[in-house]
């Protein structure tokens, strides 16, 4: 077997230009509101709360190296969370936000103590039967409405400020809040000493434990970050749609999730949001040509497994060092 | 004490039919260590081949030739896919699990193109049809034969593999895959057939399965979901605890459908979650040498 290329998570990008490149995406992404349609604008919001969903998968596929084919019960938590709390038990909505994300960071980590007790391949089938426990749940719980879910799931008052969020170009910029609050903090985590560890248990787990670390808890860490960040996208999901179903538990948005990652190119902190953006846009464009959109996403998952590991991150670098280089000479 | 009999009968049923899907997986797992998440494909190819062979010829060819269509299917797979990349030195627990994966997205989407939304079946052979009455219910005679193919299947694969050399090798491959390459046996020959092999078995699974549930795109989805808990509660490639496994499982399955259908949708994955608290490995976990 030849030696396997091990691709380095810490960039070697200059700081300055990761600095120029996320002030001009974030630029870019607050003047959408003034540019942009009402179905662009909601367009966006979706890739948004997908890019939110995809980050927290990579925690766990692209830095720790573990598959979970369960993680859209984070989805179901975070929605159910804040219709249970707020339309079930008169909670404010203010105070059930933080409530669900809460719930859901401590039920991260409980999942994740029981799923990673077990190898790797256990663990992709225990998650999996995690998510579907859930959904299962919720389908039979007559509180919840069962299979029809929940409906009225409220959004945000505020009047205070003046606005209201049930304009879409509000909304849009209340989940720009939330998605740059949240990947900020989560790109300051995974680029700290922790996520090194992650790095290391991902590339050989007996070494780290040689070295003195506790992998266990790091994992079980990693797993409770995960779970948190895909309960935002999914809190701020419902809060989109309206409803919280026991559709958004079910394998099929986990496998989604997985091939946003891989496409946008697992292994890179960008790659998860390009490859959300990738898939929302794409989908939404495809499902004009044809029904069945699954087939070419299947298609590109292998092909991006097989042969470009690093997916459209990877891609982009490459253009990017390219031109770097063409400036020099 | 009729109606437990009889659900005793489709539990030894549905059994049979997971434990011919598992022996596959945990064939191809236990002998390459890549978990094949496209086995569920290959039971709905089988399925669906078996659907076409059905319409103009009869049961029995397609009973024939299915599992040899999801054979080869499975051998193009690890010949032009999975082992180029292996030689690449992909791992073969991550990126095979996702490579699978992917390709289970594209069959069953393609199968949907293809054949359409709507449910096929196959009509269970003339000889097989009618059944024998337990008090008034009659337990059809196909599902006999599902069980005692179960049974045949895994006395076939225990000769296979206790008795031949193709069986000596796949164990001495199991048990230390550098020694029997230096013994000069070209070990991704053998790892093409045995890959054919498990896939088979999952094709054979889809038209057996035919008559019974009925044949639809999604079909490889929800069985696969069952199959990986069967081989992860058994124990990894172990054939010893999928059988055994098989059982617990369908015998689960059917018996909280027939008693209480509230727990059917989640109770099996309390059950494996409780079976991995206990032991993390499996019920039969096989022991790996650790590199």
């Amino acid at each position: 077997m030849s030696k396997q290329k091990l691709i380095p998570i810490i960039k070697c990008t200059s700081r300055n230009r990761v600095i120029h490149l996320t002030v001009i995406a974030v630029g870019l992404m607050t003047l959408v509101p003034f540019v942009l349609n009402d179905y662009q604008i909601s367009l966006g919001t979706e890739v948004m709360i997908f890019a939110l969903y995809a980050l927290g998968i990579n925690v766990l596929l692209g830095y720790t190296g573990y598959v979970s084919l369960g993680h859209a019960m984070f989805l179901g938590i975070g929605g159910y969370g804040l219709a249970i709390l707020s339309v079930l038990w008169g909670w404010p909505v203010w105070a059930a936000v933080p409530a669900t994300f809460l719930i859901g960071a401590i039920l991260g980590g409980v999942i994740g103590f029981a799923c990673l007790r077990v190898g790797k391949i256990q663990f992709l089938v225990l998650t999996l039967a995690f998510s579907q426990m859930l959904s299962g749940a919720f389908t039979k719980l007559k509180a919840t409405g069962g299979t029809d879910g929940m409906a009225g799931i409220p959004r945000p008052d505020l009047a205070w400020l003046g606005v209201d969020s049930w304009n879409n170009d509000i909304f849009y910029l209340y989940v720009l809040t939330f998605f740059l609050v949240v990947t900020f903090t989560l790109y300051r985590v995974l680029h700290s000493p922790f996520g090194s560890v992650l790095v290391g248990i991902r590339e050989n787990e007996r070494r780290m434990v040689a070295l003195g670390y506790r992998t266990g808890r790091y994992k079980i860490g990693a797993f409770a970050i995960s779970g948190f960040v895909a309960t935002v996208a999914g809190l701020l999901l419902a809060q989109r749609t309206g409803f919280a179903t026991p559709d958004y538990m079910s394998w099929s948005y986990s496998g989604e999730g997985i091939l946003m990652v891989i496409i946008g190119g697992m292994q890179s902190f960008s790659g998860p949001i390009l490859g959300a953006g990738f898939y929302v846009l794409a989908k939404a464009g495809l499902a004009d040509i044809t029904d069945e959109y699954i087939v070419v996403f299947g298609l590109l998952f292998m092909i991006v497994v097989a042969g470009f590991r690093t997916g459209l991150s990877g891609l982009i670098k490459v253009i990017l060092t390219w031109r770097t280089r063409n400036e020099r000479t | 004490m009729d109606f437990f009999i009889l659900n005793i009968l489709n539990a030894m049923q549905l059994s049979m039919l997971i434990f011919i899907l598992a022996i596959g997986l945990t064939l191809i797992f236990g002998l390459m260590d890549t978990l094949n998440l496209a086995h569920g494909g290959f039971y709905t190819i089988g399925a669906y081949a078996g659907s076409q062979l059905a319409i103009n010829g009869s049961f029995w060819l397609a009973f024939l030739v299915s599992p040899l269509v999801a054979g080869i299917a499975g051998a193009i797979l690890q010949r032009f896919a999975l082992q180029p990349l292996a030689s690449k030195g992909r791992s073969t627990h991550l990126d095979f699990a996702l490579f699978t994966f992917g390709l289970l997205f594209v069959i069953m989407g393609g199968a949907e193109i293809i054949f359409g939304s709507a449910y096929l079946s196959i009509d269970a052979p003339a000889i097989l049809k009618g059944g024998f009455a337990i008090s008034g219910v009659t337990f059809p005679y196909y599902r006999v034969f599902v069980i005692f193919l179960g049974l045949t299947c895994g006395g076939v694969l225990w000769l296979l593999i206790d008795r031949t050399v193709l069986g000596a090798v796949v164990r001495a491959g199991v048990a230390d895959r550098e020694t029997v390459c230096t013994l000069g046996i070209d070990i991704n020959r053998v790892f093409v057939v045995v890959f054919a092999l498990g896939c088979a078995f999952a094709g054979l699974a889809g038209v057996v399965s035919a008559p019974i549930f009925g044949i639809y795109s999604h079909m490889g989805a929800s069985i696969l979901v069952v199959t990986l808990i069967v081989v992860v509660v058994g124990g990894l490639g172990s054939f010893k605890g999928s059988f055994w496994a098989s059982i617990i499982v369908g015998t689960f399955e059917t018996m909280a459908q027939a008693y209480a259908p509230d727990v059917q949708l989640y109770g099996l994955y309390i059950l494996l979650a409780l079976i991995l608290a206990v032991k993390p490995e499996g019920l039969f976990a096989i022991q790996r040498r650790i590199a």
